[in-house]
Order: structure tokens, then C-alpha cells, then sequence
């Protein structure tokens, strides 16, 4: 990248605020008061505005769409680090200016990972002190808190990792940054000196090779599959392929919010030199890849499954096979991989929407799969002898309204963030500091 | 246990308490008592099977039409066995009568034998007062547990009913739930499976819980602290049985009603009755019963077996399974005795009747989905459900007893939102 970019294009959202701008802050705040006003019901009532119920006599399903949404929120939060942090690791630069919108929507999707535990939960008055209380004991044995331990672990992670590369850029544009958020600015860049550029270079490759580890192993090929895949109970979950079933949600669903991005943060601010075609054609091919091995390791639990399974795990992969919604997602990502493959194959087949069309597919694909997973799972328990089993699920409006929520949220997110920070780097278009 | 005089064998039943039972049913109550005293001299020894065979066979037969003793009598095993070759559990199972009147019938001889058993076992300790138990480290303490007996189960739901009554749970949050089913594999009878919670020794709901909220007591009682929990349902989900009930709304009885001394134990933890809003409830075996704070007389029972002998059925047996001479041990020793005329040591407890080596196999005695390794505290004996067995209508409603079976119909009516039918309809469901 040189120098026809100009720093007064990349500080464009900072100074420009566009009648669709506030159109879409407003659309996404009142979604986000219905869900607020839909989740003072439920503080108010109980959980028993949502569709949920007990499984076994009572027919219902005890985890639903918060859960759900909860792993795919966690999905993207992780699959985004994994990018930025391999962009810095392994030097592909050509994905550098989608490399902070990566990283912010770890943050975003992170919180919004958080907000779906607490909102699942019959008591979120009691989330911080029963855990804390309890956890020398419990963190030995239950996955949950194994979840809430990495996460907390994560979000630090992250948030140094964005606050040292913002420093940089911070202190280098600050002439240009808008005067009434100073206050911001000198608290984010407090204590800078040039000086620090080059031991936080080094220290951001440290924590980028952290979190390369940590999140594809011990994340969302880790603790978040292992909630489920280390319940005998429930056949659907159990069994060794959760880990790198749900890492590949994590990448598709990751690579699929970033292309969204990049295509909005592209049309809004005209950064077609900027974030440029051939970023969306790398990271198809990225999605491609990632998409062609969640279908393999979904063919690999269909077959197990039906070959010579015993009879619970039969019975559950039956009952998924026969299930169109199942369909649905495996059909989206399939589609999303037949034009991704022939853009591979023929570079002419390339369109920028066709490609953010297919991240769209994959993205809204593995939240279907996931509360699918989610749900089936507890519909098919391994004791069935009950005649209210296989229970019966459907989310209410309420818990529709948290998944809407959340978007918005997240959109709102990054409405404000993009009148605060730059949200590409600068070393995107001004190259690395020289070492 | 020990200060009882040697020689003088107490009976669960007394003898006024036997009568009691007797004069319920529509039978001779003095060939009741007759027979409990002889069987009793039967199981000392003191009397052959043959003369107590003859001296009783006529009389049987004149009373109830048919000599047909179920399980009680050793007598009436032999002479099943002897004479019809269709096996003695068929011709039961087969239904001339239905099982609660052959359970009425039963009911002398139930009582005769659970005499004789303890006179065996009283003897059986003079004999060896040195073999102490504590040899074995699974029988120090306190182990609360059942012993089940399906064959007994008619499906009346009174144990559901009476343990409503007693904790106050929802309509639906059926914490005991009896469900009859139909297996391909065997010729369908009346098969029933009584679900409570198995309190399991390796608890996967306490496992997983986030909070320790779920935990076990000294005691093995496996427990919720409704002060603690924070309603993830981890527990609901990592249960293989599906014991768990979550309170989803606000509970239909208010805190205030609830009896102080019936929700939180002997260590003052809010354990007991239903849960708060946004907890998780199941069974709990009744901790404060145990805990004598509903009574010195309620120590070592809880409501679903107090009701299931109220209906004379007798097929919960509630007891420490550590103690070999607790109900559920001696109901299992005489109830194999009954079954194959072999006597177990005095000392048999359920562990022995569980392990696949030992003798005491021989009848059909199971730990609900045991491969699981949940090492549970509920031991049924009769069938045991095939991997493709499926529920069916049972002889009485969950509606009839006050609740209802699949509990989702009543969460759904209560999830849109301003409403509350989800809390009892007036005068609809308490009597």
C-alpha cells in the first residue's frame, strides 16, 4: 500500500456523518429497545416467556437460541482474532485494512457472547458473585466455567492487543482526530513515547502468537465444544469431532462478518483503493476452505452416525437427517462453497457481492446450525424412554428479539467506534514501522 | 438397633399395624395374622415348608379362590413353580386380578415375611456379632437411597400426588414421575418404571454446576441451593434421567406459605420444598425429614413411600443403603428369598445384590442406564426397559392427581407474557 491513500481518507468516518449513518443508528437502537423492553419482561416473569421448557417428561427443550447464540456470537469473536492475529504472524499484509475491523468485532462479539450467558440465566443477579464464591472448586470440573475462565482470558487479550497497535496510530494522527474527543485520546495514549513502538511491535507478535494457540485449540476447538461434546447424556453432542466441528463455525462464521464489514466500511466511506477487491478474493477463498472442511467434519458425524451406531446415536443423527432445518444450513454452506470453489477455479466468476452474498449464507447458515445443534441435541437424549421426548422447541418472540438485539448492538458498536478510532491501521496504507 | 432384647424379632410392621393393614382388605384378617406367625416360625426354622404348605394350602384357596401368594410366600413360589408350568410371575402378570388386589392379598404374607426376615437377621447377629460392618469403606456413613420394586407399582401416581403435596411443586414439575411403558422385546405386562432422582454417588448435575449450588450431602443426598444457583440449567442438561424441573416463573405457592422448617436443613441451607424463580427443583429425598426437623417420626421416610404404603402397594423402600439392616436392604434380601427360596447373608446389602459376581443376581434387580457410570442410589427390582421400550397411558392421569405429564402444554400457556396461567387456576388443582 503507498502513498495515493491519504490519511484524510482513512480519517473520512471520523469527519463525515451521512444521513444514512443516523438512519441506521436509529433502526438499530430501536431494535435494540425492543429487546430491551422484551428482556425486562423476562426479568420480570421468568424465563417462561421464552419457548423453553424441562426435556424428559415435559417435553421441551432447556437450552434453545440464548445458547445458540451465545456459541455463534463466541464463533465470530474468535474466528476474528484468529484473522488478525495471523495477518501479523504470518505477514499477510494484503489483509492488513481489515485487520482492526477484524479485532473490533472480536470485542463486539464478545460482549454480545457475554450478554447471551446472562440473559440465558434464571438468576443473572447472582452471575458474579455465585461464580466467583465457587470457583476454586468448580473450575476443576465444569465447562462452563472452564468457558467463563478463556473468555475473561480472551477479551484481555484482545483488548491489549487493540490498544497497542491503536497507540501507534493514535499518536500519529492525532492532529487530525476530531478536538472534542481528546479526553479519549489522551486517555488511550496515556504514557505514549515513540520509543514504545518497537517493544510493542514485538510484544503484539507475542500476543498474536498467544492467541493463534489459544483460540483455535483451547477455545473454539476447546471449551466452547466441550460444554457439549463431553455430555454422554445427550448423543447428538458427545463425541470427539465437537472441537474441530465448531473451530471451522468460528472461522467461516468469522471470515462471513468481516466481509460484511469490509463491504459496508468500503460503500460508506468509499474505500474501494483502500480495502480493495482483491482483500474480498482472498478471503473467499479463505471462507471457501473453511466451509469445504465443516461439511467434511459434518459428513463425518452423519456417518458415524448411521452406519452401525448405537441406538441413541442412531436415532439422534436419524432424527437430524430427517430434519429440513438441518438441511437449510448444510445447503447454505454448500452453495456458499460451489461459487467460492469457481472463483477459485476461474477467476473471472469473482463479484464482490456475490462474494459477501456467500459470506452472508455461511454466516446466517452456522447460527441455524448452531441452535440446531443446540436444540436437537437436548431432543434426543440418550434415555428416551419418555413419550414427551423428542421435545419441542420454538423460540419466542422474545428470545427472537435478543438475537436481533444483539446485531443491533453490534451495529451500533461499530457506528461509534467508527466516530472514534481509525478503524483501518495505518500501517494498511503507510506500511510497518521500519525495525 | 443392638439393645433390643436377642430373641424377641420387631417387625417394620407391629403387629397392631399388620392388623390395621389386614382389616383394610375385603380378607379374612385372623388367616392373615395366622399366617404371619407361622411364616415367621417358617423362616426360623421352626416349621417345614411342607407342613406350613399343608396347613395353609385349603385355607388359601377358600379365601382368595386360588393359592396364588404373590411373591410374599415361599410357599406359594414352590407350589407356582411346581405346578403351572407357566411360571408363577406369568400367571401373575397375566392378570385375573389386578395387581393391586393380589397386593391386598399379599399383604398377610408381606408382613409374615418381612417378620421372618428380621427374626433372621436378629438371629443371624447373636450368631455374628464380630462380623462389623465398616469393613467395607463404601458402608461408613450414611448412604440415602431406594430400593424399587416395579412389580408392585400399579401406576396410581399417589406417590406423585402425596410428593406435590409435600414440596409444592408446579403442575408438571413431576420431581417423582411414573410412567408405564410397552418393550417389543417381551411379551407386554404392566411395566412401570418410578423415576425419582437417583441421588447419584457420581452426580454429573453437580459436576457440571458452575456454583457448587448443586452439591451432595454427608449424607449422599444429592441437593440444590436455591441461595446459590443461578439458573444455567447445566445440571438439567448434563442429567442422563431428566430428573431436573427448572422454576421458569413465579412459583404458584408464595415463599411465605411455605413452612419454614420444610426449606432449609439441618445445616440451615435452602435446599428443600420447590424452588424460587429462575432455580432448578427435582426430587430431594426430603432432607429436612431426614434432618428430624418435620418430627423425630418422619426420620428415614419420605412422602412418596409413606403414600405408596398408605395405598398398600409397598414398592418404594426408602432407607440407608449402607445399613444392612435398613428397609430397602432387608426388603431386598427378603424379596429375593421370596423368589428363589435361597436365604442371603444377613449382612446382603443392595451393593452386593448390583455386583454381576456375586450369587445374589439371581433376581432381576437394575440401576437405571448404570453403563453411564452415574453410580446411582435407586435400586429396581423387576424389569428392567430395552432400549426401545416406549411410554404409554398409564391407569391414571397426572391430571387427576393434580399436575399434569407433559408440563411444556402449561409453560406455553404462560409464555406470552401479562397473563400468569402458568400459576394454578383457582381452585382447580389443590383437592
Amino acid at each position: 500500500m503507498s502513498t495515493e491513500v491519504s490519511r484524510a481518507d482513512l480519517l473520512r468516518p471520523l469527519h463525515t456523518t451521512t444521513k444514512q449513518y443516523w438512519l441506521l443508528f436509529v433502526a438499530a437502537l430501536v431494535v435494540t429497545l425492543v429487546f430491551v423492553y422484551a428482556y425486562s419482561l423476562q426479568l420480570r416473569h421468568g424465563l417462561i416467556v421464552t419457548g423453553l421448557a424441562d426435556w424428559g417428561s415435559g417435553g421441551g427443550v432447556t437450552w434453545g437460541i440464548y445458547v445458540g447464540g451465545f456459541v455463534w456470537w463466541v464463533g465470530i469473536a474468535h474466528g476474528g482474532i484468529i484473522l488478525s492475529a495471523a495477518v501479523r504472524l504470518f505477514k499477510m499484509e494484503r489483509y492488513t485494512p481489515v485487520a482492526r475491523l477484524a479485532e473490533l468485532l472480536t470485542i463486539g462479539a464478545l460482549s454480545m457472547a457475554g450478554l447471551f450467558i446472562v440473559i440465558h440465566l434464571g438468576r443473572p443477579d447472582r452471575v458474579v458473585t455465585s461464580i466467583i464464591a465457587a470457583y476454586p472448586e468448580t473450575v476443576h470440573t465444569s465447562p462452563l466455567v472452564w468457558d467463563v475462565t478463556v473468555i475473561t482470558l480472551y477479551f484481555v487479550l484482545t483488548g491489549t492487543y487493540l490498544l497497542l497497535t491503536l497507540r501507534h496510530d493514535i499518536h500519529q494522527l492525532r492532529g487530525q482526530l476530531p478536538d472534542r474527543l481528546d479526553p479519549v485520546y489522551t486517555l488511550l495514549t496515556v504514557g505514549y513515547t515513540e520509543s514504545e513502538d518497537r517493544v510493542s511491535q514485538r510484544l503484539v507478535w507475542w500476543l498474536a502468537l498467544g492467541i493463534i494457540i489459544l483460540a483455535p485449540l483451547l477455545l473454539h476447538g476447546g471449551v466452547i465444544p466441550w460444554l457439549f461434546a463431553l455430555l454422554p447424556s445427550m448423543p447428538g453432542w458427545y463425541g470427539a469431532v465437537q472441537g474441530p466441528q465448531f473451530l471451522t463455525i468460528a472461522l467461516t462464521s468469522a471470515i462471513g462478518s468481516v466481509l460484511v464489514l469490509a463491504l459496508a466500511f468500503r460503500k460508506a466511506y468509499g474505500w474501494e483503493h483502500i480495502i480493495t477487491d482483491d482483500v474480498f478474493r482472498g478471503l473467499g477463498l479463505w471462507l471457501g476452505l473453511f466451509a469445504m472442511l465443516f461439511l467434511w467434519l459434518q459428513l463425518q458425524q452423519v456417518i458415524t452416525g448411521v452406519f452401525a451406531a448405537p441406538i441413541d446415536v442412531d436415532q439422534a443423527t436419524a432424527a437430524k437427517l430427517n430434519d429440513p432445518i438441518y438441511w437449510v444450513a448444510i445447503f447454505g454452506v454448500i452453495l456458499a462453497l460451489a461459487y467460492l470453489a469457481a472463483q477459485a477455479l476461474q477467476p473471472h466468476v469473482f463479484s464482490l457481492y456475490g462474494t459477501v452474498a456467500a459470506g452472508i449464507l455461511v454466516v446466517t447458515a452456522t447460527l441455524i446450525e448452531k441452535t440446531f445443534f443446540v436444540v436437537e441435541g437436548l431432543m434426543y437424549p440418550s434415555f428416551g424412554l419418555y413419550a414427551s421426548v423428542p421435545g419441542e422447541y420454538t423460540p419466542s418472540w422474545v428470545e427472537l428479539s435478543a438475537v436481533a438485539g444483539s446485531l443491533a448492538m453490534v451495529v451500533i458498536f461499530f457506528l461509534i467506534v467508527a466516530k472514534v478510532i481509525p478503524v483501518v491501521e495505518l500501517h494498511a496504507i503507510e506500511g510497518e514501522v521500519e525495525s | 438397633m443392638s439393645d433390643r432384647k436377642p430373641g424377641v424379632p420387631v417387625s417394620p410392621y407391629d403387629e397392631d399395624e399388620l392388623r390395621e393393614l389386614l382389616e383394610e382388605t375385603d380378607y379374612d384378617t385372623e388367616l392373615g395374622m395366622e399366617l404371619a406367625r407361622d411364616a415367621q416360625r417358617l423362616v426360623a426354622g421352626e416349621l417345614s415348608e411342607e407342613v406350613f404348605h399343608d396347613r395353609y394350602h385349603e385355607a388359601i384357596v377358600d379365601e382368595f379362590g386360588v393359592d396364588e401368594r404373590p411373591l410374599e410366600t415361599i410357599a406359594a413360589a414352590f407350589e407356582a413353580e411346581h405346578t403351572d408350568p407357566t411360571g408363577f410371575f406369568e400367571r401373575l402378570e397375566s392378570g385375573e386380578h389386578s395387581r393391586r388386589d393380589v397386593m391386598k392379598v399379599g399383604g398377610a404374607a408381606a408382613g409374615a415375611l418381612a417378620i421372618g426376615a428380621w427374626g433372621t437377621a436378629e438371629q443371624a447377629r447373636q450368631d455374628g456379632q464380630s462380623m462389623a460392618s465398616g469393613d467395607n469403606p463404601n458402608q461408613d456413613g450414611t448412604r440415602w437411597g431406594m430400593v424399587i420394586d416395579l412389580d408392585r407399582c400399579d401406576g396410581c401416581l399417589g406417590c406423585v400426588k402425596a410428593c406435590r403435596e409435600e414440596n409444592h411443586w408446579e403442575r408438571g414439575a413431576n420431581w417423582m414421575y411414573v410412567m408405564r411403558y410397552e418393550d417389543d422385546s417381551r411379551s407386554s405386562g404392566e411395566d412401570y418404571l418410578v423415576r425419582p432422582c437417583m441421588h447419584c454417588s457420581n452426580a454429573p448435575c453437580e459436576k457440571v454446576c458452575p456454583v457448587t449450588a448443586r452439591h451432595t450431602r454427608d449424607d449422599g443426598l444429592v441437593l440444590t441451593d436455591y441461595d446459590i444457583c443461578i439458573g444455567c440449567r447445566y445440571c438439567q442438561v448434563a442429567c442422563p434421567y431428566g430428573v431436573n424441573y427448572f422454576q421458569w416463573g413465579e412459583p404458584a405457592v408464595p415463599q411465605e406459605e411455605l413452612d419454614p422448617n420444610h426449606t432449609h436443613d439441618g445445616r440451615d441451607r435452602w435446599v428443600d420444598s420447590r424452588p424460587p424463580k429462575g432455580t432448578m427443583g427435582k426430587c430431594t429425598m426430603c432432607p429436612t425429614r431426614q434432618d428430624g426437623l418435620l418430627g423425630e417420626d418422619k426420620v428415614g421416610t419420605v412422602a412418596c413411600m409413606d403414600m405408596c404404603d398408605e395405598m398398600g402397594m409397598r414398592a418404594i423402600h426408602f432407607g440407608d443403603l449402607n445399613d444392612p439392616d435398613s428397609r430397602p436392604n432387608r426388603y431386598l434380601r427378603q424379596r429375593r428369598e421370596q423368589e428363589t427360596g435361597r436365604r442371603p447373608g444377613h449382612d446382603t446389602t443392595a451393593d452386593d445384590f448390583m455386583q454381576t459376581s456375586t450369587k445374589e443376581q439371581d433376581i432381576s434387580t437394575f440401576r437405571l442406564l448404570e453403563h453411564m457410570g452415574t453410580e446411582p442410589n435407586v435400586i429396581y427390582v423387576g424389569n428392567q426397559p430395552g432400549p426401545n421400550a416406549e411410554q404409554v397411558d398409564g391407569p391414571v392421569s397426572y391430571e387427576a392427581q393434580g399436575s399434569v405429564d407433559r408440563r411444556k402444554d402449561v409453560l406455553d400457556d404462560g409464555a406470552d407474557a401479562d397473563q400468569r396461567p402458568w400459576v394454578y387456576a383457582e381452585g382447580g388443582d389443590d383437592e
